[in-house]
């Protein structure tokens, strides 16, 4: 049992407000990821968490237990480091023994122990090793045997795979992931890469300009943002300016810099008034790529379609491919929608490829459109 | 200066010419890059330490301050039996050594502490600290040393605040005794110890007082498992300067103390009683005395940690 409660965290550094009422239930077992660009009070959090920070105001609770006062050493959690923070005067063996060490375990006992961590993160064999002369992913996974050995309630990951090379990363990742489900420990993980926390997280948490934005599900904070930021920061997406024209009860009518009226339809009436500014975000994959017929443009190249009965609304765009970047498993090309940039993605770039110069139609159901107020916040459609 | 700070310098210097020499051999650039140190060493330090040794075995003269082109070993047998009699030699050089020994306990102890506090100190705090620890140098020895003897004084100013504040019924004669040649020597040799020690936390990882933190350790177990063994290259060289100038101290026992330690008495030797040969075999016993001392702590420290490199 060991679940975390932040209640109205804050952290200040004189003027500056690193943390602000940062309110969360972790739950017992979960792998939470902390996501947010650098700045946003991601790591202070997780070190608050690890006793490491003091906060300011707030209370932070583990299994029920206010600890917002204890000292890092008396807490059961334990962090991992950005640059892991070996203790270069040890080999990596007393370096994973330090915390039973500090804990009074006898030696011969540490010494099993450690051999047993270090097997788990696949470094037998490297105990009596100068930690200084290993490589950016060993010394993770020492790092990581080390944090392990003293069996917290709580494993703290402080973007500890920022400094390794892609492909090294994603193994990590994963090795992360095998982990957390063999020990059933709670994890919390603060990271900067949002497809780090897709893979890793069950929930992840999204901070921004220390706040703590939106907390959920991955496909939830993905498919359901709260606001543009957090739209932003997942992924890329094509963001249009629009102004509201018309609203009806099943749909809102928008007119873009896409030179064309878009339909939102809609469940409820949203609350948004005519004339109203809306930043539309399309997802590339939501965009369906098509070479308009070349015998002079489809009906559907400039019309804004019919709301059709079942609550979806096809519309389409035509414009002129911009400039097509290879990207490995896909092809992104950029196109010109009346003057408006626009991008959208392929999977597969044999069939119908299109080149700089070309005629392009981008194709979307109405629904998948997210709208957002000048403010940032969603409007739910 | 009488001081005889130069001493350890002789292993470095040979080891350094040795290795330039032998190691780096194809180049010729780096010995011609070394050629104004080498010049320099021999000219101040080699052929005078060459001399010293030469005059070392002269037979003493009635009239001379040595006998020119005489061999002997008299003075070196002089000075051996009286310190195996336990006799003054021994004392002189005992108290020689347990003043260095004593002086570099507490200076390496307060160096440590006072380099830490800078290392985690910010801003303008950080900055005052790092310039009091440079403001002494600013003033001549003597008279930094000179200015504790009213600060020391039964009457003085020390002794007055802690009769009044009721510490003490009695005024404590600080100076002259050892107590005060301690006090004086320390605040000489401090300086150079912080920044010893300091250069070398200056370059360390905060973050691994905090994993050691994080995994359990206290502060004070903390400060012991990791900030000591990864600061040892810095206590080592502090614990060097601070012995090896205590040893041979001159300025702080000769003006805050009563009892003579060996840079005193060599002088007293070489201007007082004109005995150029026993003076020069006591500097050249205290010289080896001295590299023994040195290289068994280097040895004993390297232990606890650090990875010092001797050469």
């Amino acid at each position: 049992m060991s679940e975390i409660t932040l209640h109205d965290l804050e952290k200040q550094y004189g003027e500056t407000t690193a943390v602000e009422e940062v309110s969360v239930e972790i739950e017992d077992g979960e792998l939470l990821c902390l996501l947010g660009p650098s700045g946003s009070g991601k790591s202070t959090t997780l070190r608050m968490i690890a006793g490491l920070e003091t906060p300011t105001s707030g209370e932070i609770s583990i299994n029920g237990d206010d600890v917002t006062d204890d000292p890092a050493y008396e807490r059961t959690t334990s962090t991992v480091f950005q640059d892991w923070a070996l203790f270069p005067h040890k080999t990596v063996r007393e370096n994973v023994e330090f915390g039973l060490k500090m804990r009074g375990v006898p030696a011969d006992e540490r010494a099993q122990r450690a051999e047993s961590m270090l097997e788990r993160v696949q470094m037998d064999g490297y105990g009596d090793d100068d930690p200084t002369n290993l490589s950016g992913g060993q010394k993770q996974r020492v790092a990581l045997a080390r944090s392990l050995a003293v069996n917290p309630d709580v494993l703290l990951l402080d973007e500890p795979l920022s400094n390794l090379d892609k492909r090294l990363r994603e193994d990590m990742q994963i090795e992360l992931r095998e982990i957390h489900e063999d020990l059933d420990e709670t994890f919390v993980h603060v990271t900067h890469d949002q497809d780090e926390a897709f893979t890793l997280a069950d929930r992840i948490g999204i901070m921004d300009q220390g706040e703590l934005i939106q907390v959920g599900d991955p496909d939830e904070v993905y498919e359901n943002p709260k606001n543009q930021f957090i739209e932003s920061f997942l992924g890329d997406t094509n963001f249009v300016n629009s102004r509201v024209t018309r609203a009806t009860a099943d749909a809102v009518y928008v007119d873009t810099d896409l030179g064309t009226e878009l339909v939102l339809p809609t469940d409820a009436e949203p609350a948004v008034d005519e004339g109203t500014a809306l930043t539309l975000s399309l997802r590339p994959e939501i965009l369906s790529i098509d070479q308009p017929s070349a015998d002079g443009g489809t009906a559907a190249a400039d019309a804004s379609e019919q709301l059709a009965t079942d609550g979806s609304s096809r519309t389409a765009v035509t414009g002129t491919v911009e400039n097509v970047v290879y990207r490995g498993s896909t092809v992104r090309y950029s196109a010109d929608i009346d003057g408006t940039s626009m991008f959208a993605e392929r999977t597969d770039a044999s069939t119908g490829a299109l080149s700089a110069d070309d005629q392009i139609r981008l194709e979307w159901n109405g629904a998948d459109v997210l709208a957002f107020r000048e403010d940032g916040t969603r409007v739910s459609l | 200066m009488s001081e005889t700070t130069s001493l350890p310098q002789i292993p470095t210097s040979l080891a350094s010419l040795r290795e330039s020499v032998a190691g780096q051999s194809s180049s010729t650039r780096a010995l011609l890059l070394m050629a104004p140190l080498i010049a320099f060493e021999l000219l101040v330090f080699v052929i005078p330490f060459l001399i010293l040794l030469r005059i070392s075995f002269a037979e003493p003269s009635s009239d001379l301050i040595y006998e020119p082109g005489t061999w002997s070993v008299e003075a070196y047998a002089g000075v051996i039996d009286n310190i195996l009699a336990f006799e003054l030699f021994w004392s002189i050089v005992s108290y020689s050594f347990l003043l260095g020994i004593v002086v570099t306990v507490v200076t390496v102890a307060l160096a440590l502490f006072y380099a830490y506090a800078i290392w985690r100190a910010t801003g303008l705090i950080k900055t005052l600290l790092l310039f009091s620890v440079v403001l002494p140098l600013l003033t001549t020895l003597v008279i930094r040393t000179y200015a504790f003897s009213p600060l020391l004084s039964p009457t003085g100013t020390f002794n007055d605040l802690l009769l009044s504040v009721g510490l003490l019924s009695d005024p404590v004669q600080f100076v002259p005794s050892t107590v005060g040649a301690v006090i004086g020597q320390v605040y000489i040799v401090l300086p150079y110890a912080v920044l010893a020690i300091y250069s070398v936390l200056a370059t360390m990882d905060w973050h691994v007082v905090e994993a050691a933190r994080d995994l359990g350790a206290s502060r004070p177990r903390s400060v012991v498992e990791v900030v000591v063994p990864q600061a040892m290259p810095g206590i080592i060289v502090a614990a060097v300067i601070s012995f090896a100038w205590s040893v041979g101290a001159y300025a702080a026992p000769g003006l805050l103390s009563e009892n003579i330690t060996f840079a005193l008495y060599v002088e007293e030797l070489l201007l007082g009683d004109l005995r150029y040969p026993t003076a020069a075999a006591l500097s050249v016993i205290m010289l080896v005395l001295m590299l023994v001392t040195i290289s068994i702590m280097f040895a004993v420290l390297n232990r606890f940690g650090g990875d010092f490199d001797l050469a």
